[in-house]
């Protein structure tokens, strides 16, 4: 004990005797000495982290969490509407099966309107026929050679005025034109009532968004059948026109001729 | 690690301690304290961040929480919202929709009985047996009697003459003539038929479109339209038979004509002939 006093006295007055080496040692001992262990429970630094993530935590669940669950309630709602009200499952489904039934309805037209009315007892006649009531625009290129087999051609330049001869050829040339048409858009008629089969086919398996394309689609065919029924009713006026042009031509022709026979008449007198 | 740390740190105080009391000079002494200084200075360990900077990083997470995220919830909740409500108060409003359903409805009542009825008034005006039986034949909207068809026109306009009665040329004509008259009528029994097909399919469209939604009515309409275009198809077929026997009548007309030329030649012939005898 008594040393180690002493000792301490020695080193105080060491100490003393060398001041400037004590306050540096000093000086240096506090900047430099490290700083003591912060602990995980009493840290103030810890305690702030904790407040924040708490407060991070109820903001998340109310702002983030309240928007989210506003915005699920209204999606909801949104689905509800839609499925009940604008796109119903079972309405659909009974859209698709009326477009079946409708289909099923022309598929029985169809089956009425391709029964055979032929009726011509004749040979030529029949073939001729057989060729008129054909569909087939392939068989069009007979059609003129059965028309004239049946109806007769042209007469020729000595049995027949030229004016008589040109209102024949016309007439029978309209006549055919007319025949060959019908076969063409009966054949098209054909081919317009495939196609709209192949579209009711394909608006069975459309959804509610497909269907207005092929909706698109057959109004497209429409329009296109519309233009066959046009030109259909087109060469129908032509051989109307034709057939008045004809009655004219005949009436012309009968003044003409009383004309010629007066003529002849006076003449005849002239010489008696 | 730290209690390394720690012996190690006291060693270089002990140490430290040790050579400034044994420096000789001040000038010994103030090396030795810059020497320590130096050695802490290069090893020590970065200072901690300080305690300012955390709490600015959680409100910085919590003004984008409050600030950013809220105000896009709460866009993307009203804009949801007003679509909600555009699509139930303009673009599909329940009441609208029940009401077109009722107005199809109504209209099925105020007009398909009353256009049926229009529709199958008797318009048959035959009186003499044979005619009876042909306008029965003609309009009875029947397919499985074309046999009966053909025997009530054959009963009433006659058959073709035999080889001994008429010319080959007025034989043919007349077959000819006769066989588009019968079969465009029985074309007209198939179009009858398929007319009334052709209104029940269109019975049924108004039917199912006086029940559907907005989201089922696409389907009626693609298929009304494909009605459409089997409807305009049928108009085309019975256009068909129009031009043939329009054709035909002027076919008809112009044969008379050409056998009338014929005759004329002859005739005109034959008095130049006799003229030449005189």
């Amino acid at each position: 004990m008594k040393n180690t006093i002493q000792s301490a006295m020695r080193g105080l007055r060491w100490a003393w005797g060398h001041k400037t080496r004590t306050i540096v040692l000093l000086v240096v001992f506090t900047l430099l000495a490290p700083n003591p262990i912060r602990s995980e429970f009493v840290d103030p630094c810890c305690a702030i982290l904790a407040t924040g993530l708490t407060t991070i935590s109820s903001a998340l669940s109310n702002i983030i969490g309240g928007g989210l669950n506003s915005i699920l309630s209204v999606e909801k709602s949104v689905s509800n509407f839609e499925q009940s009200v604008v796109w119903p499952q079972n309405l659909i489904n009974q859209a698709r099966s009326l477009v079946g039934n409708v289909q099923g309805i022309f598929n029985q037209i169809q089956g009425v309107m391709r029964i055979p009315v032929n009726s011509a007892t004749l040979p030529a006649t029949q073939q001729f026929e057989q060729n008129l009531l054909s569909r087939d625009a392939n068989q069009i290129a007979q059609t003129g050679a059965q028309y004239t087999a049946v109806y007769g051609g042209v007469p020729n330049a000595t049995t027949a005025s030229p004016q008589t001869r040109d209102m024949i050829d016309m007439a029978d040339a309209a006549a055919q034109a007319a025949m060959k048409r019908a076969i063409e858009i009966d054949s098209l008629a054909d081919l317009e009532l495939h196609a709209a089969d192949q579209i009711n086919q394909s608006i069975q398996t459309a959804a509610p968004g497909s269907a207005p394309i092929i909706e698109a689609q057959a109004d497209a065919w429409l329009v296109r059948a519309n233009a066959y029924t046009q030109s259909a009713t087109a060469d129908l006026m032509r051989v109307r026109a034709i057939d008045l042009a004809n009655a004219s031509a005949s009436v012309k022709n009968g003044a003409a001729n009383a004309a010629a026979v007066q003529q002849q008449i006076y003449n005849l007198l002239k010489r008696q | 690690m730290v209690f390394l740390t720690n012996v190690l740190s006291g060693f270089f105080f002990v140490a430290l301690s040790y050579w400034v009391v044994i420096a000789r000079t001040r000038r010994q002494a103030l090396a030795v304290v810059l020497a320590g200084v130096l050695v802490v200075a290069l090893i020590s360990p970065p200072h901690a961040q300080a305690q300012g900077s955390l709490v600015a990083a959680i409100q910085s997470v919590l003004n984008v929480i409050n600030g950013l995220i809220k105000t896009a919830l709460n866009s993307i909740n009203s804009v949801r919202t007003a679509i909600s409500n555009f699509y139930q108060q303009a673009t599909w409003p329940v009441a609208l929709i029940n009401q077109a359903k009722a107005t199809v409805t109504q209209m099925i009542g105020q007009y398909r009985s009353a256009m049926q009825n229009i529709f199958t008034i008797n318009l048959k005006s035959a009186t003499l047996p044979n005619p009876v039986g042909l306008e029965n034949a003609m309009r009875n909207h029947q397919t499985n009697d074309f046999a009966t068809l053909t025997s009530s026109f054959g009963s009433t306009y006659g058959a073709v003459p035999t080889t001994t009665e008429a010319s080959p040329a007025d034989r043919t004509m007349m077959d000819m003539d006769d066989a588009l008259a019968v079969d465009n009528l029985k074309t007209l029994k198939e179009s009858d038929a398929a007319g009334d097909l052709t209104l029940q399919a269109a019975d049924d469209i108004e039917n199912a479109a006086s029940q559907a939604a907005p989201g089922s009515a696409p389907f009626l309409t693609a298929t009304a339209v494909v009605a459409s275009i089997q409807s305009q198809a049928l108009t085309q077929k019975m256009l068909a038979a129009e031009l043939r026997q329009e054709a035909a009548r002027l076919a008809h007309e112009n044969a008379l004509r050409k056998r009338g030329s014929a005759m004329t030649g002859d005739v005109n012939m034959q008095i130049l002939n006799l003229l030449r005898r005189k």
